[in-house]
């Protein structure tokens, strides 16, 4: 039994952290707040292709690592913990649609490229606050061209490739600077990205040939089981940061973190945020041994996370006082970025309706389930 | 990051669950078995039935097998706990000394007090229970008033424990006592931990009914009891030091076990809620009734990947520390919130013991009741907080 990272995923998270501490801290975010950018600072977006952290996924005869998604969550947990911007998710994302949908000849095109730092990914998978399954794509049907309303997107404006999903579970490939693909910039609570409107009007596709509403729901949890490490992350350093500030703060003659009253809630917090950092570790473990309760674990670990991280920034504004409700208090960083990845790839309500059609609608709920991360209950896809 | 158990684990798993199917008879696996005797006979027979699991090879399971015990790993031992709740085997009737009071023994304890204590614990011939708590001294254990007078060759007991679990059944019992007046208002000094018979006229034991209408627990009187002045665990004196070591044996613990046992009982609520209507549809179809079955069942699997994380701690010789105050919080807690969901889904069915024909929900009744016991029960949740957040998160007091 070893429910741990391996020594190389922890010398990858020494080295992200590292990385982001020295060269990517909160005074590189708040430029991001505090100016107008494109919300892709070159510096980082250069380390992050350098360092492989965009290659992570890909197969290794694509030039890729090869490595597993536990490994990427590695990496998002680190980059919510620093809230760090840029479209490394959406590129991830582009990847594992080629990776998983591509046929030979369009993996062989597109993937190195992508290692190489040459693909700036934005993806369309799910409406805006859609239950993230094939029924929830922004797209009806997919052919040669593609036309629909695909709402907020990230990155679209930067993006060099866009995968977009259709309702009979097509992944299709646009180029976002062709015709017939509007981008209205909106601009973002949270800076640490960029939201992008866009609609699609006869826009020329290509269908990754590969594609299936199977492996559309695959693309789908791979993501939340990503943003939820990216949760995870965001509500650790919520609480670490408030427990340290609330060591020093001093309000009736002593420190605030003294008074039980904000003790118990910050102890409770911290069993939370473990237990979303467990149920993000196990999510992506059971997708790299291909667990049958893989399903059932991305919506333990989305929602769990999400649950955690809305707890931790809220406690974060509270427990800072007054200043935690400032502009020049980095606590308005932690809430926005966590109110966008709780509604990215299905909120908490969501992923609890998921979990109820598969535990309790499904084939079944074994009186003896196992407890070595093989579930033999049923495990309804959640396609339509 | 590997969820397989090593093969000598696994073939302790088939040695386990062959003996399981040969010797835990069906009937006593069904809640309904137990209903039907009272608490002494419930006591009885799971005495009988744990004693004959020893004799087959199962007590002890991590213990060395010098003191009675199996000699095998930290995950042979969450094995046995996982095993023992997927088969609903009747749970121990020693849980205090095994839990605490042996794994003190073998820490402070002298090489007589090992060989007089441990085995006949492991093995069911000595009951023991614990006595911690007094009307005046609960969450505050320092304020106990127990006096332990010295009387040259023995000390002479009086006072009153309360509480105390398998009081009407105990042999002996471990207890908190006074053997000298606190020095200088500190409470924590002058307290010894006594190691008493419970057979003698100056004990007397009263049971206490619990809100489910059973007697688990019940008080304990002492008037001129005896206890010899060797039957000292740890040093005269050294009561408080010894009692904070015996209630950091838990700690190592995973709750794999609980884990098993609230996931069948989630499973139950479920396959309760497909039978209950309700609004024209059943329970299990209702939005509100699913969200709240799906956030428990949400803690129930954190609480299986934070046991894998204190096994893969613990097989590695780690000591958890003050964090694992968190494994009976999170337990408890996710008990009681498949307690809550189960009481939900009932609703006015909860009051009776068959909530439509066909449907026996007593059992389960008890257990949700039972369920707001172990939020107060060694170390409130409320005490766990305050441990979490100083020892491990580094609060100020």
């Amino acid at each position: 039994m070893q429910f741990q990272l391996t020594d190389e995923q922890r010398a990858l998270q020494d080295a992200v952290r590292s990385y982001l501490r020295d060269r990517f801290g909160p005074t590189q975010v708040r430029a991001l707040f505090d100016t107008d950018t494109d919300g892709v600072p070159a510096d980082l977006w250069k380390a992050v292709n350098e360092q492989g952290w965009l290659a992570v996924l890909v197969p290794e005869e694509h030039d890729g690592l090869g490595l597993g998604l536990l490994d990427a969550s590695v990496i998002s947990r680190a980059f919510g913990a620093a809230t760090v911007p840029g479209p490394w998710l959406s590129t991830i994302l582009v990847g594992e649609a080629l990776r998983l949908a591509g046929s030979p000849a369009q993996q062989a095109e597109h993937l190195p490229r992508l290692t190489e730092g040459l693909v700036m990914g934005a993806v369309a998978l799910v409406r805006n606050g859609a239950t993230p399954n094939p029924a929830g794509a922004p797209v009806e049907v997919g052919g040669d061209s593609l036309t629909g309303d695909l709402g907020l997107v990230e990155y679209a404006e930067a993006a060099t490739t866009l995968v977009v999903a259709s309702r009979d579970g097509g992944l299709h490939l646009v180029d976002p600077s062709g015709p017939g693909v509007t981008i209205t910039p909106q601009s973002s609570l949270d800076r640490t990205t960029k939201l992008a409107r866009v609609v699609l009007d006869g826009a020329a596709a290509e269908r990754l040939e590969g594609s299936s509403p199977e492996v559309l729901q695959e693309v789908l949890d791979r993501a939340a089981v990503l943003v939820a490490g990216d949760l995870a992350g965001i509500a650790r350093k919520a609480l670490t940061d408030t427990v340290e500030y609330d060591k020093i703060r001093q309000q009736f003659g002593k420190p605030v973190g003294s008074f039980q009253a904000i003790k118990h809630d910050l102890a409770d917090l911290h069993v939370a945020v473990t237990m979303a950092e467990h149920a993000a570790t196990y999510a992506a473990h059971a997708f790299d041994i291909d667990a049958p309760d893989k399903q059932l674990a991305a919506s333990i670990a989305k929602s769990k996370a999400a649950d955690a991280s809305r707890t931790a920034v809220s406690a974060m504004i509270q427990y800072h006082g007054g200043i935690g409700y400032t502009w020049e208090h980095d606590s308005h960083f932690y809430f926005k970025r966590s109110k966008r990845q709780e509604a990215s790839y299905g909120d908490v309500a969501q992923h609890r309706e998921r979990i109820a059609q598969l535990l309790i609608d499904g084939a079944g709920h074994p009186a003896a389930p196992s407890t070595t991360g093989h579930e033999s209950s049923g495990m309804a896809a959640g396609v339509a | 990051m590997d969820l397989r158990h090593t093969e000598a684990d696994e073939d302790f798993r088939r040695e386990l669950t062959t003996w399981l199917d040969g010797n835990l008879p069906q009937d006593m696996r069904e809640n309904a078995f137990w209903a039907d005797l009272s608490d002494d006979e419930q006591f009885d027979a799971r005495r009988t039935w744990e004693k004959g699991k020893a004799a087959a090879g199962f007590a002890g399971i991590a213990w060395p097998t010098e003191y009675g015990g199996r000699g095998g790993t930290p995950t042979m031992k969450a094995i046995y706990d996982e095993e023992m709740a997927k088969a609903n085997a009747p749970r121990t009737v020693n849980p205090l000394g095994l839990a605490f009071l042996a794994p003190t023994v073998m820490v402070l304890g002298t090489e007589q007090q090992k060989q007089d204590i441990i085995k006949p614990l492991l093995h069911c011939e000595t009951i023991w229970c614990q006595g911690f708590s007094e009307t005046g001294a609960g969450s505050d254990l320092a304020a106990l008033q127990m006096r332990a007078e010295d009387q040259g060759d023995h000390y002479l007991l009086n006072g009153q424990k309360i509480w105390t679990t398998n009081a009407m059944h105990g042999d002996r019992i471990f207890t908190l006592a006074r053997t000298s007046s606190p020095e200088g208002g500190k409470k924590h000094a002058g307290i010894s931990m006594l190691l008493v018979d419970m057979e003698q006229p100056g004990i007397e034991a009263r049971p206490l009914k619990q809100m489910t209408g059973e007697a688990e627990f019940g008080e304990v009187f002492y008037t001129d009891a005896l206890c010899p002045k060797d039957a000292v665990l740890g040093g005269e004196g050294n009561g408080w030091a010894t009692a904070m070591l015996l209630l950091s044996f838990e700690r190592g613990s995973s709750a794999i076990g609980q884990y098993t046992e609230f996931r069948r009982q989630w499973s139950a609520v479920v396959e309760i809620a497909q039978q209950l209507e309700r609004d024209g549809r059943t329970a299990a179809q209702d939005p509100t009734i699913r969200q709240q079955l799906a956030a428990a069942l949400v803690e129930l699997e954190c609480l299986k990947y934070h046991s894998w994380h204190v096994l893969t701690q613990t097989s590695q010789g780690r000591d958890l520390g003050f964090e694992a105050s968190m494994t009976k919080m999170m337990w408890s807690e996710t008990f009681r919130r498949v307690s809550d969901a189960y009481e939900d889904v009932l609703g006015t069915g909860f009051q009776v013991a068959h909530p439509q024909p066909g449907l026996s929900v007593e059992e389960l009744t008890t257990m949700a009741m039972w369920s707001r016991s172990c939020t107060i029960w060694g170390g409130s949740q409320q005490v766990q907080r305050t441990v979490v957040a100083e020892r491990v998160l580094g609060l100020p007091r």
